[in-house]
């Protein structure tokens, strides 16, 4: 399934202090895609996401879910997408097992069918033996690995990602990136994955779509050619350095940008 | 473990029970040293003598068991319809506007101030101990419960939707559950209010001639003191049990709350 972005733009507040956050942002996210947005905080990427999972309402433009071959889906927006949210948003009253089945709960599927269906994929993701835990006993690894399997449990073609490993420490942001990694060869799946590390953009993305600073708009789309299946031992190659640079100083210039732009509000204040 | 440790975790289990013990010595030593009159400062040990003829004679388990009756009575009916108002004003604006004027109205009232229009309305019967008792505890499982419901996690809100829940299921399975910890802190308060009330009814026009609150006036009024210790220790140990099974069913519903008491 593709996504479509039309010319969404977002503008937040009332009458008085208006915000744009998303000015005109349009792409195409391509099936079996990994696609990273790439920006400085407060470039309406999360906002953008939200809006393509169907749960904010874009101020104007629109999206479409299209299967390249079949056309437009006519399914409500959110439908076909899933989403992992940077702070995991998991029901902490339920235990691992129920948190990673509530999406089928919801759909009114028999406890022991989606008990199988949650047992494979926490198998998958390495959480057997946890079942019974409430998400409060958890590591923070541990956590994200249950919100990747709730997501992952609804089967829908597009997975989007909203900083999903930014509240990791490091070693356990490597060992997640590895696992995602895996689960993308695996399923194959149209991923928007938002981030704002240029490392972590690169390493995962067929495309890294950098951002500018607020107002949010595409400053340029940078094709990341990287073989797959990825290992974290292409960062030290020529070729990922080059795309690093690359981003780097795409990113510098909108950060500074960006900083400019506070200091502006704050002086205006 | 040194013995420096040891000897803190020792004095730490300890000492709780020594300063207890400790009290009740000094009590006893000094009624009978300076020859108190009972009937001013009875010593511990006449007081759990008279306690224990109370409860031999089955006085205590009568009164006790009257009075824990009644703050079941009272706090259940507050419980029942007090959730049931802070859901319906979590779930309808319209309930909450109406209800709201009700409430900042009403609860800011002493509702012991209502003793005398209730005991004109419905005696001095149990009815009225109940219903005082009832209303004073509806008002903070009312109010925690719907801050309860309009703190819920907007975020979980939000997943719950993107995982397919409908209106329905976000208020059933996930606003309800996340008010859950603010609706077992109101019910706390409302139990506390609740053992108060129905102990001061049972002072106040006491018809039925039944109750901790109407034993513990009636020993005073004849000069019993030892008997009017005894009740305030049964009273003590009641509110303490209460409290304390309280505190372990909301660790049985909502395990998932850290809390800080022991």
């Amino acid at each position: 399934m593709d996504v479509v972005v039309e010319d969404v733009t977002q503008i937040w507040g009332g009458e008085r202090t208006q915000v744009v956050a998303l000015d005109r942002f349009s792409h195409r996210f391509r099936s079996d895609r990994f696609s990273c947005l790439l920006g400085p905080s407060g470039c309406g990427k999360s906002t953008l996401v939200q809006i393509v999972g169907g749960l904010e309402q874009a101020t104007s433009g629109r999206v479409r879910i299209q299967d390249p071959q079949k056309g437009d889906s006519q399914r409500p927006l959110g439908a076909d997408s899933v989403m992992v949210w940077q702070n995991l948003n998991l029901f902490p009253w339920r235990n691992v097992i129920d948190n990673v089945a509530f999406g089928l709960e919801m759909r009114g599927v028999a406890r022991n069918e989606r008990y199988e269906h949650a047992d494979v994929l926490l198998g998958s993701v390495g959480l057997r033996g946890f079942e019974r835990h409430l998400p409060g006993q958890l590591s923070g690894g541990m956590r994200q690995r249950v919100a990747l399997a709730r997501a992952l449990i609804m089967e829908r073609p597009i997975l989007l990602m909203d900083e999903p490993f930014a509240a990791l420490d490091a070693q356990t942001k490597i060992v997640m990136q590895e696992e995602l990694l895996r689960i993308f060869d695996q399923t194959h799946k149209t991923v928007v994955f938002v981030t704002h590390a240029i490392e972590e953009a690169i390493l995962l993305g067929d495309e890294v779509i950098v951002m500018t600073a607020r107002p949010g708009r595409i400053k340029e789309v940078i094709p990341v050619n990287l073989p797959r299946p990825r290992s974290l031992e292409m960062i030290n190659t020529l070729e990922f350095g080059a795309l690093f640079d690359r981003a780097f100083h795409l990113i510098r210039e909108e950060v500074t940008a960006a900083m400019a732009q506070q200091a502006e509000m704050v002086a205006g204040h | 473990m040194n013995g420096k440790q040891g000897a803190a975790k020792f004095a730490e289990a300890a000492l709780p029970t020594l300063s207890v013990v400790f009290f009740l010595t000094a009590w006893e030593v000094f009624v009978r040293w300076r020859g108190i009159a009972p009937i001013f400062l009875p010593a511990p040990s006449s007081i759990s003598f008279y306690l224990w003829r109370m409860i031999a004679d089955g006085t205590m388990e009568y009164h006790l068991g009257v009075t824990l009756l009644r703050i079941f009575a009272g706090f259940f009916i507050a419980a029942a319809t007090g959730i049931a108002l802070g859901l319906l004003m979590g779930m309808s604006r319209i309930v909450a506007r109406v209800a709201d004027v009700w409430i900042a109205a009403l609860y800011p009232l002493p509702k012991i101030s209502l003793i005398p229009l209730l005991i004109i309305w419905l005696g001095t019967g149990e009815a009225y101990r109940i219903v005082i008792s009832a209303i004073t505890a509806f008002f903070p499982i009312v109010i925690s419960t719907y801050s309860g419901i309009r703190q819920a996690d907007q975020g979980l809100m939000k997943a719950a939707k993107d995982l397919g829940a409908n209106t329905r299921q976000i208020q059933l399975k996930v606003v309800i559950p996340a008010a859950m910890p603010s609706i077992l802190s109101g019910l706390q308060l409302g139990m506390g209010v609740t053992i108060i009330l129905i102990v001061a009814a049972e002072m106040i026009g006491g018809s039925s001639q039944s109750g901790m609150g109407y034993l513990l006036i009636n020993s005073g009024q004849v000069m019993e003191t030892e008997k009017v210790f005894a009740s305030l220790v049964v009273l003590a140990v009641m509110g303490a049990v209460i409290i304390k099974l309280q505190q372990w069913g909301d660790r049985k519903i909502a395990p998932w709350v850290a809390h800080d008491d022991r």
